[in-house]
């Protein structure tokens, strides 16, 4: 121990610390004024940051929870993963020094907590709004905004705008474009076709999942978990499982998790084959997006001939699985994932050899790894800069990863753009393949229990758990109320992170370059930008305009304005 | 230059495209349905004995149940349902088995055959005459009563079932003293 | 005056068949079935039996549908500009010999009669959309008129070798003049420039949906759009034709095999298109122009020296 965190903790409290250990966790109680000294220890000790979050205790004010993991440092804790830090503050005056005037990775939940919970994080660098729009009126400052006037004769406003700019022209990306399917608006300014200066926006589709599984309890949650997203749902269902059964303390039969490291993987494979099909589309092959995702259905097929449905599993339950794979299905399996690891091997090595593609990717979206540490990005998109980060080794989920049963190793590569990234997850594909050959071969093999018992009242009343999903680190966080039901439920999304570097990544390159610098990090969002309503079969289209008049009008009615 | 002449060899090969609404050639309609398909929801009636288990455990809420005069309704509604298969796991008698069928579109939501609906005869009350729950429910609560029971207590326990077998929940709980069926004196017996 | 009457429906229906194909060979080429040649037996009640012509039901379509002219747009040259276009695609067709049939091409300078028509033509798919007022459409015809440049530079160099190795202005003359090597030469710098002009994969950045939305036909709707369409549907009969008529020599030989061999060809020429369609994505602009520029001054050098031969 030759750098104890609780000693330089200790230097700011001299006067005694509340911490305890649970599970793999150190949880540390702190003052909130000194969050963001905590911060600038813990990021010059080279931990990074999970996630920033806070929770409602109703009367008795929020609870902010800073998770970093410190799986990558010097610390060394026995088998301590992760370090919680909880601060308690009031209603009356939500405040607390922010995190992210120190390092980028908090300052898209820090807007978060401003916006949906109305905490106000004190000097957080960029006040304007992530999640709401941008004219919503702030729910911490308690005022109105200004409202850009709608026109409504039609006269546009002369801009007064400098030489220079005036060669520049803004291009709003999104919400509705056709080279990114999914609802966000990226702002590029471009002189002729090079862009100098980006900006992101996201927020168009906010669904109000967390809310939805705190009202179900923990039990049913994890079918709605799955359905976060379409791609990545085993993914999500792994890393709620193991969320949920940290707070639990059962042992699950090894078959189970055999079974379930293979789904996560034969995930892992079909959605990095569906994200090379969307890149070739992108870069404008419709026959490379073919190709993949014709290799693809086959994946499907698995998945679907074991699981039984092609994109939500539906298997995941606390302690263990609840579906068997026969021998026979196994061997077919294996046979089936052997071939397309052949022809796919073969295939991706003519993609990546591709002189055209090589010149669409080669040095697009520059993410030095330094720009990757600091902006805290996850998954391939940290591993193309060099960076081995990977949640299977530093902090596995509830299956099976340990090295030493099954042989895989973490992917990197020291390109630092948009070719090493598509690199990696080329060969992320091979590995997942071998790891899912491995597994079929012991399910083919042996046979056992796949579901043991849970008890009735769960040992924690707190608990994180994490999982590789196919674009990062996904990260969940579980409380309970005394009585055993869920009080709150967050979730962290890989895309979180690493949209919040794609204006970096942006700044000169070309305006063709956009959409494949966006889909170069394999974001995943949804989208929705109004309203309908249909009420007795008539319907009403809402405008932007209406739904802002409607909002304010709400918060004068609740006194807010 | 020679990656891309190398991509030819794959550009030949048949198309993966399925006849999908054409009948013509049966096996090029699907790609599979593989025997573990989780397909549209059936419930047999004969089996269900109205236990509401699969409507306290539907993650999609489509599992609903209703008393109508002197029958319990219960109704899937298909268009809710997410095919989870979480009710074939929790129903104690094996009455829900989700069905290889997926072709289930319908052209109006409100219509009938988007509801799956099991209809279960209720017992009246002897005493408030309230309709309180099916014949099926009852019976079956007492056989696994009997199957797990002390055998010390076994007869006496059986006396009291047959006693307050015809009386709903609240009317059980305030004859009881009155019947002698109170589960006090089962303490007392133990102590 | 009969051909002159029979080539507008031939043309017509030889574009059509030809987009068709270029649609269905690189459908096949990458796993897809494609537009369907015949419906099936028992869809045939629903569908009907005649949605098989799939480049003609979308002009059908796009002319049964609402013209949306933008507030923003310089409306006249909006509105025009694709009629224009048209009437240059479509005049042109006049001016080339159709497998030994030699229409009008035998009039004096119907060679730049016809370099002139189709430079027009697409002159006026570009100003159209600069006069839509949307920024996508600015930075799709942007990319448009550079292509054009360098793809002008080769189509006319290549024209105009054959014109002086044959000695002649007249297409026709051009066209039943000797075999040489100047014939193979000049082809292949026709051939490139085709690419750029028809769009053929690596070079349709100009309509690149996924970065720049429809590019330059982003506010063009309903019949405006359908009138494009139908402008593109003369120029692939023009680019083939010409190609063909100009560099492979058939139109010497009788009718009777001559017609066939220059389907024959076509499709051939077609076929090629749609592999090169399939197996390249799409360049930046940058890398198009500097890949064009290397290509086509090698091959003028190569045009030249074999000329001068």
């Amino acid at each position: 121990m030759s750098e104890n965190i609780i000693n330089r903790i200790k230097e700011i409290y001299p006067n005694g610390l509340e911490y305890e250990i649970s599970g793999n966790w150190l949880i540390i109680k702190v003052k909130p004024e000194e969050l963001d000294k905590i911060a600038k220890i813990m990021i010059n000790l080279g931990a990074r940051i999970n996630h920033v979050t806070a929770i409602d205790l109703e009367s008795k004010g929020f609870e902010i929870i800073n998770v970093y993991d410190i799986t990558h440092t010097n610390i060394s804790l026995d088998n301590i993963t992760n370090i919680i830090f909880k601060a308690n503050i009031s209603k009356i005056k939500p405040e607390y020094p922010s995190i992210g005037k120190i390092t980028w990775q908090a300052v898209w939940a820090e807007k978060e907590l401003k916006e949906l919970l109305g905490i106000n994080p004190i000097g957080l660098p960029d006040s304007r709004h992530q999640f709401l729009p941008y004219e919503w009126p702030n729910p911490v400052e308690s005022k109105l905004r200004e409202i850009p006037e709608v026109n409504i004769d039609g006269n546009y406003l002369q801009l007064k705008m400098p030489i220079k700019e005036a060669y520049q022209s803004l291009i709003p990306i999104g919400p509705y474009h056709p080279g990114v399917i999914e609802g966000q608006v990226v702002y590029v300014k471009v002189e002729g076709e090079e862009i100098v200066a980006a900006d992101i926006k996201t927020g168009f589709h906010h669904r109000g999942i967390m809310k939805l599984i705190e009202n179900r309890g923990y039990n049913r949650g994890v079918f709605l978990a799955e359905r976060i997203c379409g791609i990545c749902s085993g993914a999500h269902g792994l890393a709620y499982i193991t969320c949920a059964e940290n707070l639990f303390d059962i042992e699950i039969p090894e078959r189970a998790l055999y079974i379930r490291t293979l789904l996560a993987e034969l995930n892992r494979i079909h959605s990095h084959l569906l994200w090379l099909g969307v890149v070739a589309d992108v870069i404008g092959w419709k026959t490379g997006f073919m190709y993949t995702w014709g290799l693809r259905e086959r994946i499907l097929d698995i998945i679907e001939s074991i699981t039984g449905n092609r994109i939500t599993y539906g298997i995941w339950r606390i302690g263990g699985v609840s579906r068997d794979i026969s021998k026979e299905i196994a061997i077919k399996a294996k046979r089936a994932i052997e071939e397309l690891k052949e022809e796919f091997s073969k295939m991706a090595l003519e993609i990546a050899n591709h002189p055209v593609i090589k010149s669409r990717l080669i040095s697009v979206g520059k993410l030095t790894y330094q720009q990757a540490f600091n902006g805290g990005a996850v998954g391939p998109t940290a591993r193309g800069s060099g960076w081995k980060i990977d949640v299977r080794k530093d902090n596995p989920p509830h299956a099976i990863y340990d090295q030493s049963i099954i042989s895989w190793e973490i992917v990197t590569d020291e390109g630092c753009d948009s070719y090493a990234r598509m690199i990696v997850r080329i060969k992320e594909v091979l590995v997942s393949t071998d790891i899912v050959i491995q597994c079929l071969d012991y399910l083919s093999k042996r046979s056992g229990e796949i579901k043991s018992k849970v008890e009735e009242k769960p040992s924690k009343i707190e608990a994180i758990g994490l999982n590789e999903a196919p674009r990062g680190e996904l990260f969940y966080y579980m409380k309970l109320y005394e009585n055993n039901s869920l009080q709150a439920i967050r979730i962290r999304t890989p895309s979180y992170r690493n949209n919040a570097l794609i204006p970096l990544m942006l700044i000169g390159c070309n305006l063709a370059d956009v959409p494949v610098v966006m889909g170069s990090i394999d974001q995943c969002l949804a989208c929705t930008d109004r309203i309908e309503v249909i009420k007795n079969n008539h319907r009403k289209i809402m405008r932007w305009e209406d739904l802002i008049v409607m909002s304010v009008n709400m918060s004068k009615k609740k006194g807010l304005l | 230059m020679s990656s891309e002449i190398k991509l030819i060899k794959y550009t030949i090969k048949k198309p993966m495209t399925l006849k999908y609404p054409s009948s013509l050639i049966p096996e090029k309609k699907y790609s599979q349905i593989p025997e573990v398909l989780r397909g549209l929801l059936q419930r047999d009636n004969e089996k269900c004995i109205g236990c509401k288990a699969c409507h306290y455990s539907c993650s999609g809420k489509a599992t609903t149940f209703q008393y109508k005069e002197n029958k319990l309704i219960i109704e899937t509604f298909t268009l809710r349902c997410a095919f989870c298969g979480y009710c074939q796991e929790i129903c104690p008698e094996e009455a829900i088995k989700l069905t290889k069928t997926f072709e289930i579109t319908i052209n109006n939501p409100n219509e009938r055959e988007a509801y799956i609906t099991t209809e279960l005869d209720l017992l009246k009350c002897k005493n408030c005459g309230k309709y309180f729950a099916t014949k099926k429910f009852i019976d079956r609560t007492y056989q696994r009563l009997i199957e797990k029971i002390d055998p010390i207590i076994k007869e006496s326990v059986m006396n009291d079932y047959k006693k307050i077998e015809e009386y709903c929940t609240d009317c059980r709980r305030m004859l009881s003293i009155k019947l002698n069926t109170h589960p006090k004196k089962y303490v007392w017996l133990e102590g | 005056m009969i051909e002159l009457i029979l080539i507008i429906f031939t043309s017509f229906f030889l574009g059509l068949f030809y987009s068709f194909l270029i649609r269905k060979f690189s459908a096949r080429l990458q796993w897809r079935i494609g537009p369907l040649v015949f419906m099936y037996k028992d869809l045939r009640s629903i569908m009907g039996i005649t949605r098989i012509i799939q480049p003609l039901y979308d002009i059908i379509k796009l002319f049964g549908k609402k013209t949306i002219i933008p507030e923003s747009s310089r409306k006249r040259l909006f509105i025009y500009s694709p009629y224009i276009s048209l009437i240059f695609a479509f005049i042109s067709i006049f001016f080339i010999p159709f497998s030994g049939i030699s229409l009008l091409s035998n009039v004096p300078y119907s060679l730049v009669i016809v370099s002139y028509l189709l430079i027009g033509s697409l002159l006026f798919m570009i100003i159209g959309p600069i006069a839509s007022g949307s920024p996508w459409a600015f930075i799709g015809v942007r990319r448009e008129a550079e292509l054009f440049l360098v793809t002008e530079f080769g189509f006319i160099i290549s024209l105009f070798s054959m014109a002086i190795s044959k000695n002649s202005l007249i297409l026709w003359e051009i066209s039943i003049s000797e075999f040489n090597l100047v014939n193979i030469t000049a082809g292949l710098l026709m051939f490139t420039s085709i690419l750029g002009k028809l769009h053929i994969k690596p070079f349709d950045m100009s309509e690149a949906e996924a970065e720049i939305v429809a590019g330059p036909y982003t506010e063009y709707s309903g019949k405006l759009l359908g009138i494009y369409y139908l402008t593109k549907i003369f120029l692939i009969y023009d680019f083939i034709a010409l190609f063909i008529s100009i560099f492979i020599p058939i139109n010497t030989l009788p009718i009777y095999l001559s017609i066939p061999l220059f389907l024959i060809i076509s499709i051939l020429i077609i076929f090629i298109l749609s592999i090169i369609h399939v197996l390249n994505p799409r360049y930046r602009i940058k890398n198009a122009l500097i890949w064009y520029i290397k290509i086509i001054s090698i091959l003028c050098l190569i045009n030249i020296i074999t000329m001068v031969m």
